[in-house]
Parts: C-alpha cells; structure tokens; sequence
C-alpha cells in the first residue's frame, strides 16, 4: 500500500487540478490529505509536517525571488507606456512591402519584448489585441495568423531575462549543489541565474529563427496567406529610419542593462 | 434572521477589507523597485551597502505576496488549469469553487495556521532580530506575515463559499442558506 501512495497522489492531483481549482491550493490541499492518510497508516511521519513554517519562511526570504515581482512591474510599465505598441507599429511599415512580413514582423517584436520583460501573459494579450485584427485585415491566413502570435508571445518563456528561469534557477541551484555534495564533491559549484541565461539565449535564438524561416517558407509556398501591405497603405520612407530607431532603443538598452546584470549576479 | 442577514453582508465586508489591504501593499512593488535601484546605486557607485537596506526590500516582497494572495484570490487571479473550468456553467463552477474552498483551501490555511503558531510564538518570545550585524530587528513581525497570510486567505476563503451558496442556492428561502452555513 505504501508504495502505491505517491502514485495515487500523482493521479489525484492531476485529478483535482483538471478540476479547475487555483492550482497552489489544489497542491497544498491535496498533499494535506494525503499526508493525513499516511499518518493514518503509519507511512508518513509527521516531523515533516512540522517543518512547514521554517519552509515558508526560506521562501519569504530567499532573494532570488525578489526578481519576479520586479520583472513583472518592468512588463507593466512596457505595456502600460505602448513601447509594445509603437514597436509593432513600426516594425510593420519596415516589413509590410514583404511577403509575410506583418508575421516577421510580429514575431520580431514578441522577440525584442520576450529580451524586454520575461512575462508571458502580458505578451501575449498585447500582441494579440494589436496585431491581429491588423494581419486580418491584410486578408493574413485566420489559422496563421493565431499562431504566429502565440508562438512569438510564449517567446518570454525562454529568451532571458525570463521569470520562468529565475524560479528554476532558485531550484536547480539547489538540486546541483546537493548533487555534487552526493558525489562527494565538498566545494561545490554553483549555477547562477545569470547562467540559466547566458544558456537559454542561444536556443531562444534559435527558435525565433525557426519561426522565421517557416514563416518566409509560407510566404514562398503559399503566398496568398500572408499577401504583402499594398504601397498606398505604407508611410514615407524617410520618415521610416528616425522611428525604428526612436522605437528599438529603450527596449534594447533594456535588453542590455538587464544582460549585464545578469551576468554580474 | 439577523442571523442570515449578517452572513449577507460578511462576505462583502471581507471583500472590503482585503481589498483595501491588497491596494495598500500594491505599492510596496513600487517601493521595491525604487530601494533596489538606491541599493544598486549605492553599491557600484559609492561603494556603500546597508544589511538594513537590502533587508527592507526582503520584507516588502514577502508583504506584497503574503498579503496580497487573499487580494488575488478575491480578483481571481491565482492561476488555474482551465481546460475543462472555461466550459462549465456558472454553476458548475460555483460547485467546483464551493467544493475547492471547502476541501482544498480552507484545510490547508487552518493547517498553516495552527502548525506555525508555536513557531511564530517562539519568535515573539525571544523577539527574534536579524541574524545579521546591522540588520533589521523584526524577525518576529516577518514570521507573524505567516499567521497573517493564512487568516486572510481564511477570511476570503469563506467569502468565497458564501458566495458560492448564494449562487447555487440563493433562489430559496434565506432561513436554507443560513442552515447550509
């Protein structure tokens, strides 16, 4: 029986969590209940138990995740000031004469805002409320058009600075120091959140080139579900080059304050 | 029938009450932004660093997300696997809430609670300061953040239930509803 209690854990809290309930009360209360039953049983000792508030207070003040709250007011602050907005609006009169290129340039701006903040959500709600009704009013494939701005808006979870990879690096610190001492190793290394960083960059980067070129591939294969924005739509040329620049400096100097921090912890 | 009136009006009070907290210490994120930059500042720029300072900022974030969990839950905001949630009726997920709150939330705040009294007792009884030189002395307070969290969560929790057997059973007499609470 006592075997087959973890299992049975594993199933339940799938269960409950399909359920639809806060997913942090459904693993609290349900780890509850079955640290009861095997308390009942005899399996489960309840020291554990006990250890709970020292628990909860190295949460409260472990400092590494001092950076989530900050990264999510630094999101805030890109949306609630349009640097999102105006970014997109740019970079679709830069690539709008292309083939396909509201979707480049959605995927690049879900890139540079992925490099800028690192929440999700945000991301993507912004970029689908902007850019959407835009690329279908391009006549851009429905179906494509969804997913290019999903797959650039889920882009925050890998490029850095990333509060995905904050809490992971919090628990692969600690699961790489333990491991090392396991192996008798008694002056550990450590990883660091700037490392998860410098790590993650280059598949991050990767990925968005993969979002490129399948995009360009579509645009060559079948160009009528990405048509190009007709002339008359576009603004003047010389206008073009003071706005990109005006538009990509804040978030690149973002992009690299926060990379040299990150290198720095 | 004063009775089922007061519980009418409970939840709306709770409501109120961490509202109004959560408002508060939403400025803390704020605050923490701006003591983080003077910490930075400070250290690569003058070479100065207070433990107390760097301290400060521990104790705004464990405000910001201790009080504000029952804020996030009045607004909904704790995330949910919604797959199946998205497509129930209201009253499918007033149930889901009723059971969830009942079975799930409400046991492990109680839990919370009673398993961290001593702890944060023992800390008021030594008055508990940091640990550090130069650090700050409420140690004890930042425990009790702990007793706090749960009893808001508590609080909300059962505004939460109220609610939810408003909603299912808010159609029949108000003696029904005083019973099933």
């Amino acid at each position: 029986m006592a075997e087959f209690l973890p299992l049975l854990l594993f199933l339940c809290v799938c269960l409950v969590l399909l359920m639809g309930y806060p997913v942090a009360f459904s693993l609290g209360g349900t780890a509850l209940v079955f640290a009861w039953l095997g308390e009942l049983g005899g399996y489960f000792d309840d020291a554990f138990l006990q250890a709970l508030p020292n628990r909860l207070y190295g949460i409260m003040t472990n400092e590494t995740l001092i950076a989530v709250p900050l990264f999510v007011f630094m999101g805030i602050m890109l949306e609630r000031s349009r640097v999102a907005e105006n970014l997109l609006d740019t970079m679709a009169s830069l690539f709008g004469s292309l083939r396909g290129g509201l979707g480049i340039s959605v995927t690049l701006v879900g890139m540079l805002l992925a490099a800028s903040t690192g929440i999700v959500g945000a991301t993507v709600v912004t970029m689908g409320l902007l850019s959407l009704p835009t690329m279908l009013k391009r006549n851009y494939d429905p179906a494509l058009s969804c997913g290019v701005i999903c797959a650039a808006g889920t882009l925050g979870q890998i490029i850095p600075p990333s509060i995905i990879l904050v809490l992971l690096g919090d628990v692969l610190s600690a699961a790489y120091q333990q491991a090392q001492l396991d192996m008798g190793i008694f002056s550990p290394d450590t990883v660091s959140v700037g490392d998860l960083f410098v790590g993650a960059m280059l598949p991050g980067l990767m990925l968005v080139a993969l979002y490129l070129a399948y995009i360009i591939l579509v645009a060559l294969v079948k160009p009528q579900q990405v048509p190009a924005i007709p002339k008359e739509a576009r603004g003047a040329p010389g206008e073009l080059g003071k706005k990109v620049l005006k538009v990509l400096v804040p978030p690149l100097l973002l992009i690299v304050a926060v990379l040299g921090w990150g290198n720095s912890i | 029938m004063s009775g089922s009136n007061m519980l009418k009006g409970l939840p709306g009070l709770i409501d109120t009450f961490n509202e109004g907290l959560g408002r508060a210490v939403s400025w803390l994120s704020l605050l923490m932004v701006l003591v983080t930059v003077t910490i930075v500042v400070l250290r690569y720029v003058f070479d100065l660093g207070w433990i107390w300072l760097q301290e400060s900022v521990t104790y705004m974030h464990a405000s910001l997300f201790l009080v504000g969990a029952a804020y996030t839950l009045k607004h909904e905001g704790h995330v949910r696997v919604d797959i199946f949630y998205q497509r129930f009726s209201p009253r499918g997920r007033a149930w889901i809430d009723l059971f969830g709150t009942l079975g799930l939330l409400l046991p492990v705040c109680l839990f919370i609670l009673s398993v961290s009294w001593d702890y944060v007792a023992q800390s008021w009884s030594l008055h508990e300061g940091s640990r550090e030189a130069g650090g700050l002395d409420g140690v004890y307070l930042l425990k009790s953040l702990i007793l706090v969290m749960a009893v808001l969560l508590l609080l909300q929790g059962l505004s939460l239930v109220l609610r939810c057997l408003e909603r299912l059973f808010g159609a029949t007499s108000p003696a029904d509803s005083g019973e099933t609470s």
